[in-house]
C-alpha cells in the first residue's frame, strides 16, 4: 500500500470512466440510430400504405359495379386541382354510386408535431365528417393529363379533360431525434411518384 | 482477478453490440421487405392487368371465345383468366384476371357488353373529301371515323373519339388541337357492315312489321298509331302499333321510305334495297320526334332508330323550310346523312337533331360563305345521353364487345 496503489485506483478511475463514457455514448449512439432507422421504417410503410390506397382508389375512378349508374365516365372526376381530386366511383363494389374526395390539410393543424411541414391527407367518402391520421405527408401534388397526354395547366375548369394523372407524394417523419448537429429541416423524407396513372373507366365507351 | 474483469467486459459489449446490430438488422430487413412488398404488389398487378389485356383482344378478335388462361407463365408469375357470362339474354360477360407473383394475388374484373352503332353521336367511314372540324362544332358523344380525323381550331369532343386514321392538323398542334373530353385513341377499326339492314328482315317476319312489294312507303308515326300508304294522294291506313310490331321493328323491303311524326315506344325502321340506288333511302318529309323529349322529361323511354341502306336525307319540302326535329338514331350504310338538294334548296333554317349519326359517308345538309349559310340547314345537333346504355330495338350492332366496367 503506497504510491503504487494510488496509481492503481487512479488509473482504475481513469479506464472506468472512459469505459463509462463509450457505454454512455453507445447508449446515445444506439438510441438515435434505433429512432431513426425505426422512423424511416414507419416512413417507408406508410409512404408504401398510402401509395396503396391512392392507387387503388384512383385506378377506381368513374368504376360502379352497376356500369349503368355511371353511363358517361367522362362525368366521374368533379373536382380536380394541385393537390385534390374528387371523383365517383365505387367503394364498396356494392353497385351504388359513391364520391371520394382526396385533399390536404394545412400545416397549421399538425403544429403539434416537431416536423413543421407535415399535414393530414384527407380521404372523405361521401359526405362522412373529415378524418385522417397523421403520417408525415409534406407533399401531395398532382399534374394532369389529357387524351394527347399533354399537360393541363392548373386551374382545371373542365375535369372531363382529364385523362391521365401523376401523382407525387412526399412523407417525412414526423419527429426528430434532435442534437446540436440534427436540425429540423434535415428530416429525411421518402417519395413515391406514380408517373401516369390511368383510371381505365375514364376510357370506356 | 482482472484477466476475468477484462472477459466480462468483452463478454458484455459483445453481448450489447449483438442486440444492437440484431435490432438494426431487423429493421433494415422489414424496411426491405416493405419495398419487395410493394414490387410484388405491383407486379402481380400488372400481370392481372396484362391478362385482362390478353382476354378482351381475345374477345374482340372473336367474340365468342370464353376459353380463357390457366396457370399462363407471364413475367416471373402466373396469370389465370376466366370468362363468365353474366347475362345470357344481354350477353354480358366478365373477364376475371388474377395475377400472381411470388405469393401475392391481385385480380382484375372487366365486364363487357356488346356493343351497337347506335351509341354513337356520330360514326363515319368516309368524311366525304377534306372536311374539316372546327372550333365551331362540338361532338357531345362519342365520336368515330374510319378515316383521317381534320381539325381546325380546336373542335370540341365530349365522348370517347377513335379514329382509324390519324389526326390531321390545319395549322398545327398548338392552333388547332381538340378538347377530347372523353379521351382519344388512334387506330382503332371498326367497319361499317354491310349487311345489317338486309339482316333485320327475318326479325320483322318474325315478330314485327314489314312491308314489301311497294316503289314508295309514306309512313305518319301519331303515337300508338301508325298510318301508312303507298302513293302521295292515297288515304291513309292506320294500325295500332303495339299489336302490329311487337318486336319494335318496322321493315320497308326494296323501296323508298317517307316518314314524319310523333313517336310513342321503341321502334326501329328498317329500309332495303335488292340494289336499285334510289331504293333503301329515307326521306324525312317532316318533323320525326319522341312523344316525351327526354330532355324535358328524363325518364322517357322512346327511342328511335331510322336504318336504311343507302341514305337518308331531309326532304326539300314546304315544312322542312323552317327547321326539321328529328329525334333518333341515323345509320346509313352505304349512304349518308343528308339534305335533299342542298345547295339548291331555300335557306332552311336549323336541323334540331337529338340522338346520332352513323353513316357510311359524311354528306352536306347546305352551304355556307362569308356572310352565312346560302343554302339549307345549320346543324343543332345533340347527344341523346340514353344512348350509352340503351339502343333503339335491334339497331345493328359493332359484332364486338366494348369494355364498360373496369375494376382492379
Amino acid at each position: 500500500m503506497g504510491f503504487t496503489t494510488i496509481l492503481d485506483i487512479l488509473g482504475s478511475i481513469i479506464i472506468g470512466g472512459l469505459l463509462m463514457i463509450i457505454a454512455w455514448r453507445l447508449s446515445e449512439a444506439a438510441t438515435e440510430r434505433t429512432f431513426n432507422n425505426s422512423g424511416e421504417l414507419s416512413m417507408q410503410q406508410n409512404l408504401s400504405t398510402i401509395a396503396n390506397i391512392i392507387e387503388t382508389d384512383f385506378r377506381k375512378i368513374g368504376y360502379c359495379d352497376n356500369y349503368n349508374k355511371i353511363p358517361d365516365p367522362t362525368k366521374a372526376i368533379t373536382f380536380a386541382d394541385t393537390s385534390s381530386l374528387k371523383f365517383l366511383t365505387d367503394v364498396n363494389s356494392d353497385g351504388n354510386v359513391d364520391s371520394i374526395f382526396y385533399y390536404l390539410g394545412p400545416t397549421t393543424e399538425l403544429l403539434s408535431t416537431p416536423n413543421p411541414r407535415d399535414r393530414i391527407l384527407y380521404r372523405v367518402v361521401n359526405n362522412e365528417a373529415p378524418m385522417g391520421s397523421n403520417l408525415g405527408v409534406t407533399r401531395f401534388y398532382m399534374v394532369y393529363y389529357d387524351a394527347l397526354s399533354d399537360t393541363i395547366p392548373p386551374p382545371i375548369t373542365t375535369p372531363g379533360i382529364i385523362s391521365s394523372i401523376e401523382i407525387n407524394l412526399t412523407v417525412e417523419k414526423v419527429a426528430a431525434f434532435v442534437d446540436s448537429v440534427t436540425a429540423y429541416d434535415t428530416i429525411p423524407g421518402a417519395f413515391w411518384r406514380q408517373v401516369r396513372l390511368v383510371a381505365r373507366n375514364l376510357r370506356n365507351r | 482477478m482482472s484477466g476475468k474483469a477484462t472477459i466480462f467486459v468483452i463478454a458484455g459489449f459483445s453481448l450489447l453490440f449483438l442486440v444492437i446490430a440484431k435490432n438494426f438488422g431487423d429493421v433494415s430487413n422489414r424496411a426491405v421487405d416493405n419495398f419487395i412488398d410493394y414490387h410484388k404488389e405491383t407486379v402481380s398487378h400488372s400481370i392481372a392487368v396484362s391478362g385482362a389485356n390478353l382476354a378482351a383482344n381475345e374477345i374482340f378478335l372473336d367474340p365468342t371465345w370464353d376459353d380463357g388462361f390457366s396457370n399462363r407463365p407471364f413475367q416471373g408469375g402466373d396469370l389465370d383468366v376466366s370468362v363468365q357470362i353474366l347475362d345470357p339474354y344481354q350477353n354480358i360477360r366478365q373477364v376475371t384476371a388474377q395475377g400472381t407473383f411470388n405469393g401475392h394475388t391481385s385480380t382484375v374484373r372487366v365486364k363487357l357488353a356488346p356493343s351497337k352503332f347506335s351509341k354513337f353521336a356520330y360514326y363515319s367511314v368516309s368524311e366525304g373529301g377534306t372536311i374539316w372540324w372546327t372550333g365551331s362544332d362540338t361532338v357531345w358523344g362519342p365520336f368515330h371515323t374510319q378515316d383521317y380525323m381534320r381539325v381546325y381550331r380546336h373542335p370540341v369532343y365530349y365522348g370517347k373519339a377513335t379514329t382509324k386514321k390519324k389526326l390531321i392538323y390545319y395549322t398545327s398542334k398548338s392552333k388547332d388541337k381538340p378538347y377530347f373530353f372523353g379521351g382519344y385513341e388512334q387506330g382503332v377499326d371498326l367497319p361499317l357492315p354491310t349487311d345489317a339492314v338486309d339482316l333485320m328482315e327475318p326479325i320483322a317476319d318474325d315478330d314485327g312489321l314489314k312491308f314489301h312489294g311497294q316503289d314508295t312507303i309514306y309512313l305518319t308515326f301519331d303515337r300508338d298509331t301508325l298510318k301508312y300508304r303507298y302513293s302521295f294522294s292515297s288515304p291513309d291506313t292506320s294500325i295500332y302499333l303495339p299489336s302490329a310490331a311487337p318486336n319494335g321493328l318496322i321493315f320497308a323491303k326494296d323501296c323508298i321510305l317517307r316518314m314524319k311524326g310523333t313517336v310513342k315506344g321503341q321502334y326501329t325502321i328498317g329500309c332495303s334495297s335488292s340494289g336499285d340506288p334510289n331504293k333503301g333511302t329515307v326521306y324525312l318529309d317532316d318533323d320525326i320526334v319522341f312523344e316525351k323529349d327526354p330532355r324535358i322529361y328524363p325518364a322517357s323511354s322512346d327511342l328511335l332508330g331510322i336504318c336504311a341502306e343507302n341514305s337518308v336525307y331531309m326532304t326539300d319540302n314546304l315544312p322542312n323550310h323552317s327547321d326539321i326535329n328529328i329525334h333518333g338514331s341515323i345509320y346509313c350504310e352505304k349512304g349518308g346523312f343528308g339534305a335533299q338538294n342542298y345547295s339548291s334548296r331555300p335557306i332552311s333554317g336549323n336541323i334540331n337533331l337529338l340522338g346520332g349519326i352513323i353513316q357510311h359517308t359524311r354528306r352536306a345538309v347546305g352551304t355556307f360563305g362569308s356572310g352565312g349559310i346560302k343554302s339549307g340547314f345549320a346543324k343543332r345537333y345533340r347527344y341523346d345521353e340514353r344512348l350509352r346504355i340503351a339502343s333503339p330495338p335491334f339497331f345493328p350492332g359493332t359484332g364486338g364487345f366494348e369494355i364498360v366496367s373496369w375494376y382492379e
